[in-house]
């Protein structure tokens, strides 16, 4: 038994079936996992633009709002390109008032002497932060030297005239033109000022005209479609129940295999293996970042349960005919190549099933079907652990530890005629 | 088989908010309110008069047939509810989800059968497993406008999964039967069965398990009730549409190669 211990440790399928899970556990300590929304609690905004868009464009529109949540006093926000259409904003925690406002102004600022055009969001340099007196508020602001100098020849001689500042087309503030900005000299300091009815609604004002000029204008028009938000409470019971779900679901399968095998000798390894493929996923997933959701949970149960599926499959596959005396090594070996042609076939149709979805996830973006990228990928990569890495090391267990010891293999059979008959 | 597709066709199928845009919304009731007492006071918030509610516990899950806006709905509501959960889908995203579900669905079909075609070479076998998964599928369908499962991301991402799955063990049977040539016939066919089976019931268990959980814990993780239950009338169905059609197709076809 020693020597088929050694053997059996020693195989290079299992050697790297250990390191693998080595790595596995140390980058789960060390990066953790990622979880998504629906296990945190959050809040996901799906943003969709008025006409596809290049890189280019597509990079400011994210940007532009990333700068936007981040000056408006959101934190942990994340916000992601989706195809060439869609943007998602991810935030931590519900959606506080007025983000959807925020998310969804284009921030076109102008401001204008007359009918002429003086300064536009392009010439905003930099923002200093709004002061707030009673229900009265102003945002200072700094425009470029190119910008100060276009406001100096259009707003010369026009003191006492009013200076009309637009955000979205919308009046905001119209202060008269002060003697000393008109005398045609370039001055950088601007400020736009306005009144509310409340203290509060001025400070609301206030961060919003700070929060887009800083921002500056979003290059096209979008529109929210969606609004999804968690509170972190459900979050937890979503995360404690799928634990309980895939800790019970397993407790099912290994019942059913005891149940038909009735020997600890096949349960533990099937029930170690299933266990491995669970530690490799998640160590996969934690290495590249990837989002946990309730979806790549299902995936990861439907993983882990054809997992289980494969092993029935090939111990059955070896057990069957095993009282058959002559070349007993040989058997077992075409025995193991037969159901590794299951095995192979039907991990081949479910990747081939799945394909398209995580195709759609990763083309398309992750809107519409793609929020079931994960559910798709957890799979695949679960099978694909299964077949290359768990499953060689369960064959080589059965070929090692089933065929050189007949008598315990006969004490099985035994065993189980007895409890069947 | 027949009689569910007749159903689907007669009762059609319901489809879920990520397909036909609205708004559902998960919360918890501050003090005790029967159902229609939260339908309503919805109707009245919203303006909407398509207004669903289930109920468990102090939670409950109300589901909108419009736009709502989330904060509003919030503000108005807050003396007598605590919002856990919102999500509103427009009408903008539902067109390309639909799409994009039934590409999917087509192309999971085309590529399992060529898997299947590839592996086994030869047109009977693998058409019968074609058409297990069929049958797989047009039962899930059915069984899902029978039970009032709505088509949703998550019922299609399990019907993905049957279309994989589901013929794994038609793959088991055909292997046994075909390509292995050690005992008679009927020594393969329940050597079969007796492994089939146990893949299909330790599947159906655990989908089972899921599904209880999810009902009892989590009655909001609507992701994973849709996918179990379709889990578990697909895989009931593959039982049968393997043993019954699936046997008897291959017994004729062995029979007449002989």
């Amino acid at each position: 038994m020693d020597i088929q211990k050694e053997q059996f440790i020693k195989n290079p399928r299992t050697i790297l079936l250990i390191v693998l899970l080595l790595a596995s556990i140390i980058s789960l300590c060390i990066f953790g996992l990622q979880e998504g929304l629906d296990l945190k609690g959050g809040s996901m905004i799906q943003l969709h633009l008025e006409k596809p868009v290049d890189q280019d464009t597509m990079n400011t529109v994210t940007a532009v709002l990333d700068k936007r949540l981040n000056a408006f006093g959101v934190s942990d926000v994340k916000v992601r390109q989706s195809g060439d259409q869609d943007v998602i904003v991810e935030i931590a925690g519900v959606t506080p008032d007025q983000v959807e406002n925020i998310v969804k102004t284009p921030g076109k600022f102008e401001a204008k002497i007359g009918n002429e055009t003086a300064i536009s969001g392009s010439d905003v340099q930099s923002v200093s932060s709004k002061e707030v007196t009673g229900e009265r508020w102003k945002v200072p602001f700094k425009i470029t030297t190119e910008g100060a100098n276009k406001f100096a020849k259009v707003a010369e001689g026009k003191a006492g005239t009013p200076v009309d500042m637009y955000l979205d087309d919308e009046l905001i503030s119209s202060p008269q033109l002060d003697a000393g900005l008109a005398n045609g000299v370039p001055s950088s300091e601007v400020e736009v000022s306005g009144g509310e009815t409340s203290k509060a609604k001025a400070t609301e004002k206030a961060t919003e005209v700070h929060t887009v000029l800083q921002s500056g204008a979003l290059p096209v028009k979008l529109n929210i479609v969606s609004v999804n938000s968690i509170s972190a409470d459900l979050g937890n019971q979503f995360e404690l129940g799928a634990l309980i779900a895939g800790f019970l679901a397993l407790a099912a399968i290994a019942v059913v295999v005891t149940f038909k095998y009735k020997s600890w000798a096949l349960v533990i390894p099937i029930m170690v293996t299933s266990i491995s493929e669970l530690v490799l996923i998640l160590g996969f997933a934690s290495i590249i970042q990837w989002n946990l959701d309730l979806a790549a949970i299902a995936g990861i149960i439907a993983a882990i349960g054809t997992g289980v599926d494969d092993q029935i499959v090939m111990t059955d596959e070896v057990l069957a005919h095993q009282d058959k005396k002559s070349h007993r090594k040989n058997i077992v070996k075409t025995k193991i190549k037969g159901a590794f042609f299951i095995i192979y076939a039907s991990a081949g149709t479910l990747i081939a099933a799945m394909l398209p979805l995580a195709y759609v996830g990763f083309a398309r973006g992750s809107t519409g079907i793609g929020m079931l990228t994960g559910f798709a990928v957890t799979t695949i990569v679960g099978v694909l652990f299964g077949i290359f890495v768990t499953r060689p090391v369960f064959a080589q267990y059965i070929e090692t530890f089933f065929v050189k010891s007949p008598k315990e293999i006969e004490q099985e059979k035994r065993r189980e005629r007895k409890s069947k008959g | 088989m027949i009689i569910s597709l007749t159903y689907v066709a007669a009762c059609g199928l319901e489809e879920s908010i990520d397909l036909k845009g609205g708004t559902i919304i998960t919360l918890e009731t501050k003090a005790p309110m029967s159902q229609t007492e939260i339908t309503n006071l919805c109707k009245e918030t919203t303006g909407i008069n398509d207004v669903q509610t289930s109920i468990s516990g102090t939670q409950a899950t109300i589901t909108i047939d419009g736009e709502v806006d989330a904060d509003t709905f919030t503000q108005k509501t807050s003396d007598k509810f605590n919002i856990l959960s919102f999500k509103s889908v427009g009408a903008l995203l539902t067109g390309t989800a639909m799409t994009q579900i039934i590409y999917s669905l087509i192309f999971a079909f085309v590529f399992m059968s060529i898997t299947v075609f590839f592996v086994f070479r030869d047109l009977v076998p693998s058409l019968a497993v074609i058409l297990s998964a069929v049958c797989n599928l047009s039962v899930a369908v059915g069984g899902m406008s029978l039970v009032g499962v709505p088509l949703s991301l998550a019922s299609v991402g399990a019907l993905l999964m049957l279309i994989g799955y589901g013929v794994d063990t038609d793959i088991l049977l055909t292997t046994r039967l075909l390509r292995q040539n050690k005992g008679s016939l009927s020594e393969r066919i329940v050597g079969a069965f007796d492994t089939g089976v146990t893949l299909s019931i330790a599947a159906i268990l655990s989908m089972v398990v899921l599904y209880l959980v999810v009902i009892i814990i989590i009655p909001s993780a609507q992701v994973l009730e849709d996918i179990s239950i379709v889990m578990i009338l697909g895989l009931c169905s593959d039982l049968l549409a393997t043993w019954l059609m699936n046997l008897g197709i291959l017994k004729w076809h062995i029979k007449r190669e002989n």
